[in-house]
């Protein structure tokens, strides 16, 4: 292990019968740059566990971005030990990542990606109908409008992205990520297209999904919102370090 | 299980991507159309040649590698011809005459033999030799015309269906065991049983050359290829009522004809050596191996596959466009196939998505233009079937539908798979540059 002695020692680990829903050490990644290949991630360790909620702080372009993509399995870390629960998936080849990412990870972007010729019932069905597992139509549908009715606009099923707030989209996309009830639901800066208020709300919906035993990592540039996070941890010079502000929620 | 979800997962995908580009999927179909429609086209008129031109051809010209020896009825030549062949299988001669069958003394409806629907296609018979050509005296010039059909009179010494392979319509054909019959027993060709059956012909015959006016016994009907009405007979069944010097005669049917096996080398031989005996020169007999059907399919091979080449052409063109299309539609939705991916869809099911949209998008094409082509049929037959009787009945080939669908399917996968790579090629962190 190329643990650093600097580190903080690891959060105590949870009882042996509930292994950490992900456990990271060391993952390194290199990313070709415009001339010569930079270390974006220079061996970071991370541990979620159920019911987790982490924030993750940094400057633009220190890499958190590219961390939340390893994690999500949209990529492959260089070095270090990947765990999704006992499981090494450090270097899971795509066809089984993308079956991974369909049962066990949820995600948030920045921006909403919703397909605008689709309603929002079925925007969020798109995570259904991925190829991974068929559900028949009854089912699909119910568990579009629980996933719908949780973010609190199962009101607004029928309604086309064009012509909901961009709260309202947030809240489409986070009940696609929700849908197939994912046990690690990762968001890349989800409020960063929307104003404060829109903003709290859509941080406060994403806290409570970890009520039920879902891990959240959340990466934001919004100090306040990372504070409701279980835990605050900075990213910056390719490591993740803990910020100290640790707030119970 | 997980396969049939894959492909339920597809459609619906797929669907939607239809449908929420309606416009780009028509414009697609119509660069594709033309190219579709050439290919159904070509093919279709490629079938319906063969069909009008090869279908006959052996019951007209004999099957492939039969052996033909035509002799000139002079001298001893038919009487030593029909000796060497009798009771033989594997070599029959055939003699054509001119007959007259129906009511005594009259003119018959075709005079000249010719197809009862077009009445003067025969003409008047004529009689040529080294002077010129000049209408036979009948014997029945000023006669009215009446219940009669003149057809050709073919005598035959054995089966001949070996070499040309007449389709049986109703009856039996004839029996060349036994003793010949005193009332000669007919087989008529298609031809001339609609002419008996229109006409209610009653059954005496006249035969060019015989001595007496038999009653013919009509005991089947065929199907000989022929456009003109026809009998067959059996010749000793003939000869029983003309002299052996009539049979084959010249001026109502080319002679005799020989057809043999390719492998009765040695009766055409035997039959050589006797005519030569008999005072025949060797210049005098012509012997020939038929090839036609192979000839002709192989000119009109040739000539599917030049039309076929430029119609690929046309093709090619549409698949460009179909291509354009793909790539443009793929550019726009890379951020729709990085989120699909994000959420777990399969590259190889987005490349298959992607595929699948324009493979439907040419299999939809395929089917306007098949329907083109049946309507395009429909409309030619109705305006000019009646100038072409060969065309009558023509029905849509169906090699024609299955070379659209190819052309369909093919365009759409040349069309879409550069798509479709470039669609599972897309990084899923596309995501979160955006
Ligand atoms: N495909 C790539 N190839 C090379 N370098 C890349 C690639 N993607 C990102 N980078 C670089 O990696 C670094 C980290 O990018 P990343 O997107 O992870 O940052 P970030 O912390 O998410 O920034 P922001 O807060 O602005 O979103 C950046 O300097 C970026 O230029
Ligand atoms: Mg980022």
């Amino acid at each position: 292990m190329t643990t650093s002695p600097f580190l903080t020692p690891s959060p105590p680990l949870p009882p042996v019968s509930q292994p950490p829903l992900i456990h990271l050490t060391g993952v390194t990644k290199t990313l070709k740059g415009q001339d010569e290949p930079r270390t974006i991630l220079a061996g970071v360790d991370l541990t979620v566990n159920p019911g987790d909620s982490v924030a993750i702080l940094g400057r633009s372009g220190s890499g958190k971005s590219t961390l939340l993509s390893l994690i999500g399995l949209f990529d492959r870390p260089d070095g270090g030990q990947y765990l999704l629960g006992e499981r090494d998936i450090t270097k899971i080849p795509e066809r089984k990542a993308a079956a991974l990412r369909s049962a066990e990870f949820g995600f948030v972007f920045q921006r909403f990606f919703l397909l605008k010729h689709l309603t929002a019932a079925q925007n969020v069905a798109m995570a259904l109908v991925n190829g991974q597992g068929w559900l028949p139509r009854r089912k699909r549908k119910a568990k579009v409008m629980a996933a719908l009715e949780r973010v609190g606009i199962g009101h607004l099923a029928k309604h086309k992205p064009p012509r909901l707030s961009g709260g309202e989209q947030q809240r489409v996309a986070i009940a696609r990520a929700l849908v197939r009830e994912p046990r690690i639901l990762l968001a890349d800066e989800p409020t960063g297209a929307l104003d404060t208020d829109t903003g709290n709300l859509v941080v406060e919906v994403l806290r409570e999904t970890t009520d039920l035993g879902c891990g959240l990592v959340l990466v934001t540039h919004d100090h306040d919102h990372a504070a409701k996070m279980g835990r605050v941890l900075h990213l910056s010079d390719g490591l993740l370090r803990p910020t100290g502000q640790r707030v119970v929620a | 299980m997980r396969l049939s979800g894959r492909l339920r997962a597809s459609l619906i995908i797929g669907g939607q991507g239809i449908r929420a580009r309606k416009l780009r999927t028509f414009l697609s179909m119509v660069s594709l159309f033309l190219g579709v429609l050439a290919v159904v086209v070509v093919q279709a008129g490629a079938e319906i040649a063969n069909r009008a031109m090869l279908a006959d051809v052996e019951l007209e010209q004999g099957i492939d590698g039969t052996r033909q020896m035509y002799l000139s009825p002079e001298g001893q030549t038919v009487p030593v011809a029909l000796e060497v062949l009798e009771g033989r299988t594997d070599a029959v001669a055939m003699a054509g005459t001119r007959a007259i069958i129906g009511e005594p003394g009259v003119m018959p409806i075709n005079k000249g033999g010719g197809p009862i629907d077009q009445p003067g296609y025969g003409g008047p018979s004529m009689r040529c030799d080294e002077s010129g050509c000049y209408p036979v005296n009948t014997g029945d010039a000023g006669a009215p015309q009446g219940q009669a059909v003149e057809l050709n009179l073919v005598g035959l010494t054995g089966d001949i269906r070996q070499f040309r392979p007449f389709r049986a319509s109703q009856g039996q054909w004839l029996d060349f065991g036994g003793e010949p019959s005193l009332a000669p027993r007919l087989v008529l060709n298609e031809h001339a049983a609609k002419a008996f059956t229109r006409y209610h012909v009653p059954a005496e015959m006249r035969v060019d050359g015989a001595t007496a006016n038999p009653t013919p016994q009509i005991i089947g009907v065929v199907d000989d290829g022929g456009y003109q009405p026809a009998a067959y007979v059996r010749i000793d069944e003939l000869m029983n009522w003309m002299p052996v010097t009539s049979v084959g005669d010249s001026n109502s049917g080319p002679g005799l004809q020989v057809l043999m096996t390719p492998n009765a080398a040695e009766v055409e031989h035997t039959l050589r050596a006797r005519l030569i005996a008999a005072g025949i020169p060797g210049d005098r007999i012509h012997v020939n191996t038929v090839e036609t059907l192979k000839a002709m399919s192989r000119e009109l091979a040739l000539i599917r596959w030049i039309f076929l080449g430029m119609a690929a052409l046309v093709l090619l063109i549409g698949v460009a466009g179909i291509l354009n299309v793909g790539l443009a539609t793929v550019g726009e939705r890379i951020e729709e196939f990085a989120l699909r991916r994000a959420v777990g869809t399969p590259r190889l099911l987005l490349a298959g998505i992607v595929l699948a949209e324009t493979l439907l998008t040419g299999l939809l094409t395929a089917a306007l233009a098949i329907g083109a082509g049946v309507v395009g049929l429909k409309l030619a037959l109705m305006l000019f079937g009646s100038r072409f009787p060969s065309l009558e009945g023509v029905a849509f080939p169906w090699q024609a539908g299955v070379a659209g669908v190819i052309a369909g399917l093919a365009a759409g996968i040349l069309g879409g798979l550069v798509p479709a790579l470039r669609a599972a090629r897309i990084p899923i962190s596309t995501v979160m540059r955006a």
